[in-house]
């Protein structure tokens, strides 16, 4: 995610301030001249999937699952659709294969409208008074874990103003 | 130092009256400050640990180490590459080696001589870039212990050597055109692919297409990229990748003889190739464009494998020659691959269109029209274990050695195996065969063959000991009874058993 908050140049996706401030800090939208990072050398060819510059040599697999709502399965399945070998390098797609790959993920849900939809539901647990709507706003582990140690992402994670 | 007490009248001094003494609590200043603020005037310095430090609402309590700090070796890392071509490197030579005087050449002649069973042959010097070229050496054989490479002559060397003579027609001529089909087997070390290289090596000798397939493996790792090709039933896949490294290697070993032969049939899809072009012209065709080279590829086999020109293209026809096909790793083509299909569904080895040409060469009747040596060898070390392999290989066995199907003793796949099907069918033997699949088994070397290769690594000055028959016996039977492998071990560990043997 590091890199991507780095390079990222895309669109955000209509994101009000005081639901997710944080996201919107990272990921201002800039106008489309300023997409190219000058920090870069030259010679690093970028690919452009879904909005976000991935450098050529970079794996696809690792480079789909930057995307919050893509892990290794979805990954793999992704690249099979489109008959793209396990360890096939961004730079080795055709031009067609980049198209595709960036249609199919534009319908997925996944990055903000992934997040906005688990912090709603979490939001409503909170709201209509379940015990994981108050595990989470107390900052306790949600599903029956102890609590007398080991609860460091609880405590990091479950906030009232969730953030993810 | 004058002593505080009056000797005189040995009483004490008064004391220096108290007044007189600057004040203890404030230092004495000799110099200029530099500080124009009076030291007391400071702030107290802070208390250092974490007593003041609030500990925030239910923060963990446990013990927080600060992270190390990894060490900056210095230096860049190594370039993209770099570390796999320093892992792939071959070393064919070994200066400091001694040089054998008097040491064969592999030759048509010498390749058949039952006399030279046992001696090492050097691969001949123009030749080892066409090795080179088809990937017959691999990096950890130890060839860089040796002055030149060299192979040993041993009997199945020869019988191998005797074959290229028969299918390519000196002296029986009712052999010629012979297409000779193995699965090559034996245990770790067992020399599999040597076998392969010499088999390269004598077909390079004796003007054959050479074309082989270094690691099967390759092709159903999933590192290359591969393409459905449309229309077919059931779904082949195609690898572009790997057909144009085939091509490249298959060009770059048979350059001389695909550029003497012309193209002779037809072939509407590649509408560049013009009639006049040569074999070699065509290859090319699929190097630096991958989308063309199955078909490419596909043409250049049927060029190989005609036996009469197409009309309109008689003028240049020249007979094909014989065809070498190496295969090594045979095993893993035996399994589903890495690869997907659309569907997420896991695509059989089977079904990649490369793999297939291949393994369909074993099962057709006269696969190579022109006679030809197929030699698809296993690998022990590197062996994913297919289900099913092994049986159908012992069936091989068990019908070379005169059992048949309907006996009890023909092995079958134990109950509730899953042996794979498509395994089974393909090593199936077709009735009354025109050429059967042969199964051949490499064991170790005899004694005397033994013998030959350890005074080998005497005379290159690696084995510091008196070769006798006491001493080969013995070495013989510590690698299991002459795998070479194991002899090779033997021969270069100069320190311990020089000094055990004594």
């Amino acid at each position: 995610m590091k890199f991507r908050h780095q390079t990222t140049c895309g669109k955000t996706f209509g994101l009000t301030e005081d639901f997710l401030p944080e996201f919107n800090e990272k990921q201002q939208v800039t106008a489309p001249n300023d997409c190219q990072d000058t920090s870069q050398p030259t010679h690093f060819k970028m690919v452009f999937i879904l909005g976000v510059n991935f450098p050529e040599r970079n794996l696809l697999k690792k480079s789909l699952q930057t995307f919050f709502g893509i892990g290794g399965n979805s990954s793999a399945r992704l690249m099979s659709r489109f008959n793209i070998h396990p360890t096939c390098r961004v730079g080795e797609l055709a031009n067609k294969q980049v198209l595709d790959l960036t249609a199919v993920l534009s319908e997925m849900k996944i990055e903000n409208d992934l997040r906005r939809e688990v912090l709603n539901d979490i939001k409503r647990m909170k709201e209509t008074g379940t015990y994981r709507g108050r595990r989470h706003a107390l900052g306790l582990p949600v599903r029956g874990q102890r609590t007398r140690t080991q609860i460091k992402t609880p405590v990091k994670l479950n906030r009232m103003e969730r953030r993810l | 130092m004058a002593s505080s007490w009056c000797w005189n009248c040995l009483s004490r001094l008064r004391p220096t009256p108290r007044a007189l003494l600057p004040p203890s609590a404030t230092p004495r200043i000799s110099s200029a400050p530099f500080h124009s603020t009076a030291v007391h005037y400071a702030q107290p310095a802070k208390k250092k640990g974490n007593s003041l430090t609030v500990v925030k609402h239910r923060q963990s309590t446990s013990l927080r180490r600060k992270k190390k700090k990894v060490a900056d070796r210095g230096g860049r890392p190594p370039a993209v590459g770099e570390r796999k071509a320093l892992r792939k490197r071959i070393v064919l030579s070994n200066p400091n080696a001694l040089e054998i005087e008097g040491m064969l050449e592999l030759s048509p002649a010498t390749m058949v001589d039952s006399r030279l069973r046992g001696t090492v042959l050097g691969l001949p010097v123009p030749m080892i870039d066409q090795l080179r070229a088809v990937q017959a050496f691999k990096p950890k054989q130890g060839w860089s212990i040796f002055r030149r490479p060299g192979t040993v002559l041993r009997r199945d060397t020869i019988e191998m050597g005797r074959l290229f003579e028969q299918i390519s027609g000196e002296g029986d001529d009712a052999q010629k055109g012979k297409v000779v089909k193995k699965i090559i087997t034996g245990m770790k070390g067992s020399g599999k692919t040597v076998h392969l290289l010499q088999a390269m090596a004598m077909g390079f000798l004796k003007k054959w297409a050479v074309i082989t397939v270094p690691d099967a493996r390759e092709l159903v790792s999933g590192d290359t990229a591969y393409a459905a090709i449309e229309g077919s039933n059931p779904l082949q896949y195609v690898q572009p990748s790997a057909t144009s490294a085939l091509l490249t290697r298959t060009v770059d070993a048979n350059r001389e003889l695909l550029a003497s032969l012309k193209v002779s049939q037809k072939h509407p899809t590649l509408k560049m190739l013009k009639p006049s072009s040569t074999l070699e012209d065509l290859a090319k065709l699929g190097f630096n464009d991958p989308a063309v080279s199955w078909p490419v590829f596909q043409a250049l086999w049927t060029e190989l494998t005609a036996t009469a020109p197409a009309a309109g293209l008689e003028k240049d026809f020249k007979p094909r020659p014989p065809v070498l096909v190496a295969v090594d790793g045979l095993a893993h083509w035996m399994t589903e691959s890495a690869y997907r299909s659309a569907e997420f569904k896991p695509i059989h080895a089977h079904d990649l269109a490369f793999v297939h040409h291949f393994l369909s060469l074993l099962k057709e009747g006269d696969s190579l029209k022109n006679g030809g040596l197929l030699l698809y060898a296993t690998s022990a070390s590197n062996n994913p274990n297919p289900k099913g392999l092994s049986i159908a290989l012992d069936r091989l066995a068990a019908r070379q050695a005169g059992i048949s199907a309907s006996s009890p003793e023909y092995p079958q796949p134990p109950a509730y195996s899953d042996a794979d099907p498509r395994v089974l069918d393909l090593l199936q033997p077709a009735e009354k065969a025109v050429s059967p699949l042969e199964l051949q088994t490499l064991g170790g070397l005899t004694r005397d063959e033994a013998r030959g290769f350890m005074e080998y690594f005497a005379r290159s000055g690696l084995l510091r000991e008196i070769i006798n028959e006491q001493w080969v016996s013995e070495k013989w039977s510590l690698s299991g009874g002459g795998i070479i492998g194991e002899l090779e071990k033997l021969g270069r560990r100069v320190g311990p058993t020089a000094s055990l043997s004594k």
